[in-house]
């Protein structure tokens, strides 16, 4: 592996835990609620305490004086919480930029080939040599292909499953940019196909149940649509995404 | 409205919270000691006055319900006021159940905390006489010989002197001395007292 090749994986894969982190952010939220309510929960007891300080017949100003001080360093230390997180997100908040979709697909299959070939999956691309660049935030869409990746992976994953094929096919319409995702895995059923955009939903017994409904939630944020199909001959399934073609890009 | 010196222990690892709960609580005229963490509380002396622990559940070495326990084994018996960042229902119940006087979420109101603070103290308080007494109680019982516990068993069970005589073979004047040693060492001022003794004794009784 040359140099920059090899500097540019690791780039990949610096924003492939980039990812990851905000997958994470109902964990996040738990701790920022605590990071959050400990400044909080002091500034509402000092209050008190400085009301009461002064509602005494000999009111003791430099008691509350100091407690209005407090109150003031918590309030900039809870903001101080909030522009941290703001740190963590901005990547991800930088906004849309023009892409090519194919290149954000390469991205993706290079960041997790290891982890397909452990798996034994084969990988095929049909990708559109023609495709217009769309307006999209490239880290986001990033995620949602790797999430729709690693649901097909699971799929294909049971002890003696066969075959293993990952087909991702790009192509175009008059209105939209069309990304599939096929697979020769379990499939889901189509009772499922629905529910499985539910948050929580998950098949998979260490899964959190985020990934699909996350996705959707980007895809929809971009005016595309997500959806899942049946494989060709009912087996295994597509994962099917649009992203509307822009009239301001080229 | 309290008389007598009283104590509230102030265990938080949060430095703000930490000192703006005792402004409060010194706000309103209680004396306050403060420290961050289980340790340093477990460790340190605390005075023989009445008083209340207001707990963080969250500590970073023993979590409160952990000192909760831990308190109970050393035979600490300051009530605890819980304070927690998020209200976990089944974890308030089980410090509710191991005798919390309350489990409250930040921010509280301040009511609410000087309420919990003084009913912790109250108890305290009550819990401290009622431990002093049946200690000297328990030392008045030690003092008594075994034909005094006897006696004194027999007299609680309402027997008259003559009974209690021809139940353990002597002479009821013999009987008459046994019994005011026995009022004089309980420092027992009339039968009515010794029975409500010996109910408090309860246990200490039925083994002699």
């Amino acid at each position: 592996m040359n140099d920059s090749h090899e500097q540019e994986l690791h780039k990949l894969q610096a924003e492939l835990a980039h990812v990851t982190r905000v997958t994470t952010v109902g964990e996040l939220t738990a701790s920022i609620a605590h990071e959050l309510n400990q400044p909080l929960g002091a500034i509402v007891t000092n209050g008190h305490a400085c009301l009461r300080l002064l509602a005494r017949e000999n009111p003791d100003i430099e008691e509350a004086r100091q407690a209005v001080e407090c109150m003031i360093a918590d309030g900039l230390r809870a903001s101080e919480v909030i522009k941290r997180i703001r740190r963590l997100l901005k990547k991800s908040a930088t906004g849309k930029s023009s892409h090519n979709i194919n290149n954000i697909i390469h991205d993706v299959l290079r960041l997790i080939a290891g982890e397909l070939n452990k798996n034994g999956i084969n990988v095929s691309t049909r990708l559109s040599n023609q495709l217009p660049y769309v307006l999209v935030d490239r880290v986001q869409i990033q995620q949602v292909v790797i999430n729709l990746i690693l649901n097909s992976k699971e799929a294909m994953s049971g002890a003696g499953w066969q075959p293993r094929e990952l087909t991702i096919h790009t192509g175009q319409t008059a209105t939209d940019i069309t990304v599939k995702i096929t697979d020769t895995g379990v499939g889901i059923s189509p009772e499922n196909r629905e529910q499985a955009f539910e948050p929580f939903f998950t098949s998979k017994e260490d899964g959190l149940g985020l990934g699909l409904s996350i996705s959707r939630t980007i895809i929809n944020a971009h005016g595309g649509k997500l959806w899942l199909e049946p494989g060709p001959d009912e087996q295994g399934t597509i994962s099917q995404f649009t992203l509307p073609l822009s009239e301001h890009v080229l | 409205m309290n008389a007598g010196l009283q104590l509230v222990f102030v265990v938080d690892d949060d430095v703000s919270m930490r000192n703006a709960i005792s402004r409060l609580l010194c706000a309103v005229g209680l004396m306050v000691k403060t420290f961050a963490s289980a340790h340093e509380f477990l460790e340190s002396k605390l005075p023989e006055v009445p008083g209340c622990v207001v707990l963080d559940v969250k500590l970073p070495d023993l979590s409160g319900l952990d000192l909760q326990r831990e308190m109970v084994e050393r035979g600490i018996h300051i009530p605890i006021v819980f304070i927690t960042g998020h209200g976990d229902i089944p974890m308030s119940v089980q410090a509710m159940k191991a005798g919390a006087v309350e489990f409250l979420t930040k921010p509280f109101r301040d009511e609410d905390l000087i309420d919990a603070v003084r009913t912790g103290i109250e108890r305290d308080r009550h819990g401290r006489k009622e431990r002093a007494e049946l200690d000297e109680l328990r030392e008045g019982l030690a003092q008594l010989t075994q034909r005094e516990r006897e006696v004194m068993a027999l007299v609680v069970a309402g027997l008259l002197n003559k009974q209690i005589a021809l139940r353990l073979g002597a002479s009821e004047k013999t009987i008459k001395i046994h019994r005011s040693h026995v009022m004089h060492k309980m420092g027992a001022d009339s039968l009515a007292e010794l029975v409500r003794m010996s109910q408090k004794l309860g246990i200490d009784m039925q083994r002699s």
